[in-house]
């Protein structure tokens, strides 16, 4: 039996392991993440870190070992559920609600999972909306929107669960590059706020400035981790040292 | 070309025309909420319910409309015991072979749907039930009016084989009309017409909801 409050990790990876048929994507990892933690994962594409972030809630389920948030593990429907609740998530390419205004993408899940009254959900959206520099696309489209805004309302959408906890899923590789600061500042202004976070990108720069702990993952294992200043400035893998010589110019 | 004899049977065509209408109407609008349930429970985590939609949309698929009326209106009531109206029984077999195929319409329809959004929903705490109503079906709609507004046109021309059950829509009151006045020519054309009418109106109609 796990006991909810014996663990201070908001988020315990351990020992995963996760395969899709001959492919080893992630080998035995081991992960714990304090609250407030901003963990940063970077690491050349294909070598596990998003499968790493959506293994964290449950959008992929590991081969063996267990993923625990907040000492509840993710290994069963109902567990799932109760978790997905407490983490939000930010996705590559956005995934907004095409069919719905930008307002009812941020109230939906508060309204049908968290039963809050539709004024309460829409006067918490318009906030996270303003917090998010977007409140006059309050009824737009998201196709009326750039892919700019679009990520801040997906920023926007996640928040409004008041969830313990974010997973950015390369937030800004389908970006437009002059709109990537924009998102990033929203990014470091939840992190500053104590939101716990865990970052797949590749944007050195955030990993520096905002990023708590970061993590080199390569060929399904996570190769090097530590501060930013020992991961950046004071490298020990040959490999890290050769990925980061390559993204940093 | 008899147009008196045209002019006189028209009214009693136009009524079979409505009769077709409506069956139609009922095993399409019937067929549609079969095909709901069966389309999703082809995609489901369920492997029984899988299972179960995937030989019924098979069988339904892989035999004649015209046995299936067969089965329905002669074979059926020898098991239960109980003669079956021609109006319900043709009912009843356009509704389950329509919703055969309006499953395989919504599995793709909904397939077509970017998994982003399926994983969307269940981040942010919706359950399967509530991903799958508030976001995938919303969208699906969209994809699917096309192909079900063939399907009803599909069903309301097929909708002709049930005059051989003796039950008196559009296609069977031509041939009693002609069983009277040997107008084959006349009454065949008129009753294509009739058709053909019905057919065009309705893709006219899908194509102007699909631009809306």
């Amino acid at each position: 039996m796990e006991d909810k409050n014996s663990t201070p990790y908001l988020i315990d990876v351990d020992h995963i392991s996760k395969s899709f048929e001959d492919l080893h994507v992630l080998k035995d990892v081991t992960l714990k993440i304090k609250p407030k933690e901003v963990v940063v994962i970077i690491g050349p594409s294909g070598s596990g870190k998003s499968t790493l972030l959506r293994c964290m809630n449950g959008l992929e389920t590991p081969t063996s070992g267990t993923v625990y948030f907040d000492g509840i593990a993710l290994n069963s429907e109902d567990n799932l559920n109760k978790v997905r609740t407490e983490v939000g998530m930010v996705f590559q390419r956005f995934n907004l609600f095409p069919h719905m205004t930008v307002i009812k993408n941020i109230m939906l899940a508060p309204m049908k999972v968290r039963k809050v009254s539709k004024e309460e959900a829409y006067a918490r959206g318009m906030k996270l909306l303003e917090k998010v520099g977007l409140k006059d696309k309050a009824n737009a489209m998201p196709s009326q929107l750039s892919g700019g805004q679009q990520q801040r309302v997906a920023i926007a959408r996640a928040l409004a669960m008041k969830p313990k906890a974010l997973l950015f899923d390369e937030p800004t590789s389908a970006l437009d590059p002059e709109m990537v600061h924009d998102v990033l500042d929203i990014m470091k202004e939840v992190a500053m706020e104590g939101m716990t976070m865990v970052v797949v990108t590749h944007e050195m720069g955030f990993a520096k400035e905002v990023g708590t702990r970061v993590l080199f993952v390569d060929h399904g294992t996570i190769l090097e981790e530590g501060t930013p200043e020992e991961v950046f400035d004071h490298t020990r893998e040959e490999r890290t040292k050769n990925f980061l010589s390559k993204v940093l110019k | 070309m008899d147009f008196e004899l045209i002019e006189q049977s028209l009214p009693y065509l136009i009524q079979g025309a409505l009769i077709t209408i409506e069956i139609t109407l009922m095993a399409v609008g019937i067929g549609f909420f079969i095909g709901l349930f069966a389309g999703i429970a082809r995609i489901c985590r369920i492997k029984a319910l899988r299972i179960i939609a995937t030989i019924y949309a098979d069988c339904i698929r892989g035999t004649p409309l015209l046995v299936q009326i067969f089965l329905i209106y002669f074979a059926l009531p020898m098991l239960i015991h109980t003669q079956i109206n021609p109006f319900v029984a043709a009912v009843t077999a356009c509704a389950i072979n329509s919703g055969a195929y309006v499953s395989e319409i919504f599995r793709a329809g909904i397939q077509a749907i970017d998994q982003g959004q399926f994983e969307a929903g269940r981040s942010l705490g919706l359950s399967w039930w509530q991903t799958m109503y508030y976001i995938i079906l919303p969208q699906a709609f969209h994809n699917i009016l096309p192909p079900l507004g063939n399907e009803f046109i599909t069903m309301l021309k097929d909708s002709s084989l049930v005059s051989v059950i003796g039950f008196e829509e559009l296609t069977r009151r031509g041939q009693l009309i002609i069983a009277q006045t040997y107008a084959s020519f006349e009454i065949w054309m008129t009753v294509a017409a009739l058709y053909l009418i019905m057919t065009l109106a309705i893709a006219k109609f899908v194509s102007f909801m699909e631009h809306k």
